[in-house]
């Protein structure tokens, strides 16, 4: 493990305790996940016990302890996208991906998780892929849709 | 960010502020505002923009025509919209290739572009400017407004709108007291949630003991459907920091921070940008505009935890901690962020300060009602036909906001409810619309203004489940502190995923009850406090939901999968296997696709012509397009076989002795006798008519439903062995007790409804000229063809007033006319049906009701009318008829046909029968058996008229409740149907994923005229196989 990356991070929030939520964000969009030999070395690093890095860590929803895919799959679940079956989407790309949200497929190519609300509310039932949003999803689009990403 | 210069003083900056004014004044060529948020760019708004700029390049008019980037106009359903300056010009759902014609259409010939322009879904009527249109007209826009005169990136173009004017006047002119006071004056209360007057708070962080203060502004806009926060920073996030600056200025706070959501990563973007731009002009740091007041900005990006919404949790997390509540007191503004006296409001509370110091708290507290000024922003979603987000004078009613400017329910379905505040509000039902919107009587109603999301639910959302919904929501998002909120919001979900899983008990609600209100008491925060108002606002306004669901293991809003599989099946009244059907339709296999609908009906080819469907109504397709055409597809795949094989015989289920005698041969008589048949009985049907068939032959007309159809589907009846004995009248040659002692077992009695009801109008008995429609369709049926008269007026509202009045006019009667109480909307017969009769020249009065027949020497010669209007009422019933005075008319007529409803004709029944005292036959509603033993009863003869297919189930129940009597055995009722097979779905291409179904193929209007031709043609097998491909199938989700 490089551990260069996360110095510049924490040297960047001047070893801060109290930044310890923005530097566990920076970590992330580093790696896309939190590995936990590097929550101990921050918890080091910064002099704090590992248990309150490691409460930081699983107390937050953006974190994430384990390995995510090359694609990030969001399927809002905001009261909007559920009354227009958001559940019906998020059910049909488990099946398509044969996994469950929280999850990762076995060849790393997408994690698929939940989101609450995304504020496209016009586009109910909406899922977030990286940064581009599909909206008005019925569950005949979701194959192709998810045939577009390598 | 070249052009900015730090400004020194208060005066350098008021001249800046002036330069830029005067240069947005003299502007005078065209600016196209591309309304690019989040939600405009999800529908593709950055694309519009290239194109557009492009397309001013190739015209060479970059010097003249200026492309703005906006945030959100508010007006998602339009996206992605453009507004052209100078005449606001409003375009809405561009596609990149409209840009070309914009640019050379609009901008250079000043030609509006019809297709581009707003329009009104019911009224068709089409909108030109901005303000014109109803979403907007009604609307009060003092602080979203801007977001469509600004490029959020651009700090001058908020100067060049007087942008931190505010600032200025309140540097040079006022004290701190006197900015505390004009808020307080101002009635202002915070936009939050829980609406704490914003003036008071402010004095007790100023008053607060201690040197160091802060204040905060909550961005975490964590309540699923709300996102006028992320509208604001995206915007104008200028406008947000002017109100935290004038805030600091008054509380005496030097460092401020924003903690906004990190799922928002263009609020981010813009707001961070914004200080560095205010950083750069000298209106962040130290001695700001050579003043003595010096305050600085962070931003806090949060890291998704719903509960840091609650301020001390939300303090808490910026400090760098798990975003745990603390009790209060100390509140924030005595022991806040880092134990220093704190001041929170959240975005939209600190937009409006800006408002209120510029036009002062007199001007402000007009708006609104007494105890709550000024507007709020609500983000209007879910079943609604206008999302957006909309603001309004706090004191509207929940029908403006949602008929006027949310244009109401999509699709013509009914409003059911609307929930507000989020997870922690509730659900306000229909009877409530006119509700005035404040913090006070949103209360009282059991919900919460909250940040003011407000979710518009349709008679398909199932409160439930939706309930159901925002505890599994908040039992993710409880911080677990508190084990009432911890294990209490856990076990509430559990006991309502078992109501809508069928595994309930009646005890189980009063614990859900019990609970709620442990949770409400004992849990320390706001977050556990409110959690159990979606579940106790249902239970006040749906108790009867929760209890359908629990009692019958249904749900009426047709949503809980474990309870209602697939909704076309459930709600399809002889439960026919559709998902199944339509699938091995789309395969080709149309002979499979016929035998499974003959398990469950012995009718396809007729069903598949006049069936009313409410399978589609409820089709899950319907809620993004149109639904499925079921019944089309049913008369495909049925016209198909009889082209072809013909009907396969069913199989007979061994052989009985007993026999059992039908009366009429109706459809609920017929079906009977099929599934009788079927099980091994020897069966009889008695017919009082020449023919077979009751309404389907002698009511309904050929080119609705040919009579060789009919024939052949009752002759695969009879195939089975049943036998139809017609000019077989049952009474005074043949009585009920004569078929008894001809060893009859059972009897079932389905004679229909077929005696017209009278008009109730003086004079109707003594004019010749006034006729029943039953008795004329009937004469017409049997072969007299003769033209009824010249001119008619027929008077009803039904399938039999069209089709009487299509009959009339292919017999060559020139003038018909049907008078009609309601509106065209509320006709029951689908729009395709009005619209062929009004094509073949029927004359359809609408709001019209009869109030004296006319006549001469013994003869009519015309009726008159008055019109009526609808009344106001609450929106789930029918609205009351009120009459128009002065309003009458006459319609000259030869003929009155009267088909205002049908009742049965009972006469040749003794006197052993027990009658209802609407005249109908009375029965156990179980087994549907008489108060005489043996002889049962079903159809109209039972309900009054009913449809075609309600009919065909009561004959189907009336069967398997008669084999249960004749084997001695008690009937346990009908059960709910399951699929009966499992058809694999097809891998769609991508030109099949946007299939949309396909018009019905009609006959000329000329061809109609001229005979009894059937008018509708039917689809072809291409069709069918392409409609059937739309179908969802519901059926193979778990």
């Amino acid at each position: 493990m490089n551990f260069n990356k996360i110095d510049r991070i924490l040297e960047k929030f001047s070893m801060q305790k109290s930044q310890s939520i923005s530097i566990l964000q920076d970590i992330q969009n580093e790696f896309s996940f939190l590995p936990l030999e590097v929550l101990r070395y921050v918890a080091k690093k910064l002099g704090v016990p590992f248990s309150l890095v490691y409460h930081l860590a699983t107390f937050y929803k953006t974190f994430s302890l384990k390995r995510r895919g090359r694609h990030l799959i969001n399927v809002c679940l905001g009261t909007a996208c559920h009354i227009r079956g958001g559940v019906r989407i998020l059910e049909k790309t488990e099946r398509e991906l044969n996994i469950k949200s929280g999850s990762t497929t076995v060849d790393s190519k997408f994690s698929l998780e939940i989101v609450r609300c995304i504020g496209c509310c016009s586009l109910a039932p909406v899922i977030r892929i990286d940064g581009d949003t599909h909206g008005r999803l019925t569950q005949e689009k979701i194959p192709r849709m998810l045939k577009k990403y390598e | 960010m070249k052009n900015i210069m730090k400004m020194h003083s208060i005066n350098d900056f008021k001249q800046a502020i002036e330069s830029q004014i005067q240069k947005r004044k003299s502007e005078e060529n065209p600016v196209l505002t591309v309304s690019a948020g989040t939600c405009g760019r999800a529908r593709g708004s950055l694309k519009v923009i290239k194109a557009l700029k492009n397309a001013i390049k190739k015209k060479k008019l970059e010097d003249k025509v200026k492309v703005k980037v906006t945030g959100c106009h508010g007006f998602c359903e339009a996206e992605p919209n453009i507004i052209i300056h100078p005449h606001n010009i409003f375009y809405q759902k561009i596609e990149p290739k409209n840009a070309k014609d914009i640019i050379a259409q609009t901008i250079l010939n000043n030609k509006i572009i019809e297709q581009l322009l707003y329009f009104n879904p019911i009224t068709k009527e089409k909108y030109i400017q901005e303000n014109d249109i109803p979403f907007y007209k009604h609307q009060k826009r003092i602080i979203l407004g801007d977001n469509a005169l600004i490029d959020p990136k651009d700090v001058n173009d908020y100067l060049s709108i007087g942008g931190y004017s505010s600032l200025i006047k309140v540097l040079s002119k006022m004290s701190s007291e006197e900015v505390i006071n004009a808020v307080k004056q101002s009635g202002l209360r915070g936009r939050g949630g829980a609406g704490f007057p914003t003036g008071s708070k402010w004095e007790f962080t100023r008053k607060a003991n201690g040197n160091t203060k802060f204040i905060i502004c909550n961005a975490d806009e964590g309540d699923p459907g709300a996102y006028m926060d992320r509208s604001l920073l995206e915007g104008n996030p200028h406008r947000v920091l002017e109100g935290m600056l004038i805030g600091a200025y008054a509380i005496g706070a030097e460092e401020g921070y924003i903690y906004v959501r990190g799922e928002y990563p263009l609020a981010v973007e813009h707001i961070s940008l914004a200080i560095s731009q205010a950083k750069k002009l000298g209106l962040l740091g130290k001695s700001i505009l050579g003043t003595s007041f010096n305050f600085q900005i962070h931003i806090s990006k949060g890291a998704g935890a719903f509960v840091c919404g609650e301020e001390t949790a939300l303090i808490t997390s910026i400090e760098g901690k798990v975003g745990e509540p603390r009790q209060r007191p100390p509140f924030p503004a005595v022991k806040g962020l880092w134990g220093k006296p704190t001041n929170i409001n959240n975005v939209e509370t600190w937009a409006n300060i800006p408002v209120i110091i510029e036009k002062g708290a007199d001007w402000y507290s007009k708006i609104g009602i007494n105890g709550s000024k000024g507007t709020k922003i609500f983000s209007l979603v879910g079943k609604i036909n206008n999302t957006g987000l909309v603001e309004v004078p706090i004191g509207i009613t929940l029908r403006e906001i949602i008929y006027d400017i949310g244009g109401g329910i999509p699709a013509g379905k009914n409003f059911k409810a609307v929930q507000t505040g989020g997870p922690s509000g509730g659900c306000i039902p229909a009877e409530l619309l006119d509700l005035q919107v404040d913090y006070e009587k949103l209360a009282e109603a059991g919900s919460i203004m909250g940040s003011g999301g407000m979710i518009v639910m349709d008679e398909n959302t199932c409160m439930v489940d939706l309930a159901k919904y925002f505890l599994n929501f908040l039992r993710d998002e409880s911080c677990g502190k508190c084990l009432s909120c911890r294990e209490g919001i856990q076990r509430l979900w559990e006991i309502l995923t078992d109501i809508t899983e069928g595994r309930a008990t009646r005890e189980q609600l009063d614990l859900v009850e019990e609970l709620a209100r442990i949770v409400k008491d004992a849990s320390m925060c706001g977050l556990g406090q409110t959690a159990s108002n979606p579940v106790l606002s249902t239970l006040r306004y749906f108790r009867d939901e929760y209890e359908v669901h629990i009692r019958d293991k249904w749900c009426p809003a047709l949503v809980c999968k474990r309870l209602i599989p697939t909704p076309c099946q459930d709600t399809c009244p002889v439960g026919i296997d559709v998902p199944s059907y339509i699938g091995l339709i789309a395969r080709g296999k149309f002979n499979e696709a016929v035998d499974l609908i003959r398990e469950d009906n012995p009718f396809p080819a007729i069903c598949g012509r006049v069936c009313n469907h409410p399978c589609e109504l409820n089709c899950k397709m319907g809620e993004f397009d149109k639904p499925v055409a079921i019944h089309s597809l049913k008369r495909f795949c049925a016209d198909y076989v009889f082209q072809n094989e013909g009907y396969k015989r069913p199989s007979i289920q061994g052989k009985r002795e007993e026999r059992v005698a039908v009366i009429g041969s109706g459809p609920a008589g017929l079906t009977a006798a099929y599934n009788l048949a079927q099980l091994g009985y020897r069966t009889n049907v008695f017919e009082a008519l020449p023919v077979a068939g009751g309404m389907l032959s002698v009511g309904i007309p050929a080119y609705r439903l040919p009579k060789e159809i009919v024939k052949a589907e009752i002759d695969a009846i009879c195939a089975l062995g049943v036998e139809i004995k017609t000019n077989t009248p049952i009474g005074k040659d043949l009585s009920i007790d004569d078929l008894k002692q001809q060893g009859y077992k059972a009897i079932f009695i389905a004679t229909g409804a077929h005696k017209s009801l009278k008009l109730g109008l003086p004079r109707e008995d003594g004019l010749k000229g006034i006729i029943d429609c039953v008795a004329f369709l009937k004469d017409v049926n049997l072969g007299n063809q003769k033209k009824p008269g010249d001119k008619i007026v027929i008077v009803g509202d039904d399938y039999i007033a069209v089709d009487t009045a299509r009959v009339c006019r292919r017999l060559g009667s020139s003038e018909v006319n049907i008078i009609y109480k309601r509106s065209k909307e509320e006709m029951p017969l689908d729009d395709s049906e009005i619209d062929q009769a009004l094509d073949e020249g029927v004359k359809i009065h609408f709001l019209t009701i009869p109030c004296k027949i006319l006549g001469k020497e013994g003869k009519v010669t015309g009726l008159q009318c008055i019109h009526t209007q609808l009344g106001e009422a609450d929106i789930r019933s029918r609205r009351d008829l009120i009459t128009v005075e002065g309003s009458e008319f006459v319609i000259d007529a030869d003929i009155i046909i009267r088909a205002a409803g049908q009742a049965p004709d009972l006469a040749f029944l003794d006197h052993m029968f027990e009658i209802t005292q609407s005249n109908l036959l009375s029965i156990d509603p179980c087994t549907l058996q008489t108060n005489v033993p043996g002889v049962f009863a079903g159809g109209d003869a039972v309900t009054g008229p009913a449809t075609v297919i309600e009919a065909i189930a009561a004959g189907k129940k009336a069967a398997a409740s008669i084999d249960s009597y004749i084997r001695g055995k008690k009937f346990e009722g009908y059960k709910r149907p399951r699929p009966r097979m499992r058809i694999e779905p097809i891998q769609l291409t991508k030109e099949e994923e946007e299939l949309k179904r396909p018009e019905m193929p009609l006959l000329s209007v000329d061809k109609r005229l001229q005979s009894f031709e059937e008018v509708e043609l039917g689809y072809t097998e291409e069709m069918a196989i392409c409609e059937a491909k739309r179908c969802r199938r519901c059926d193979l989700e778990k």
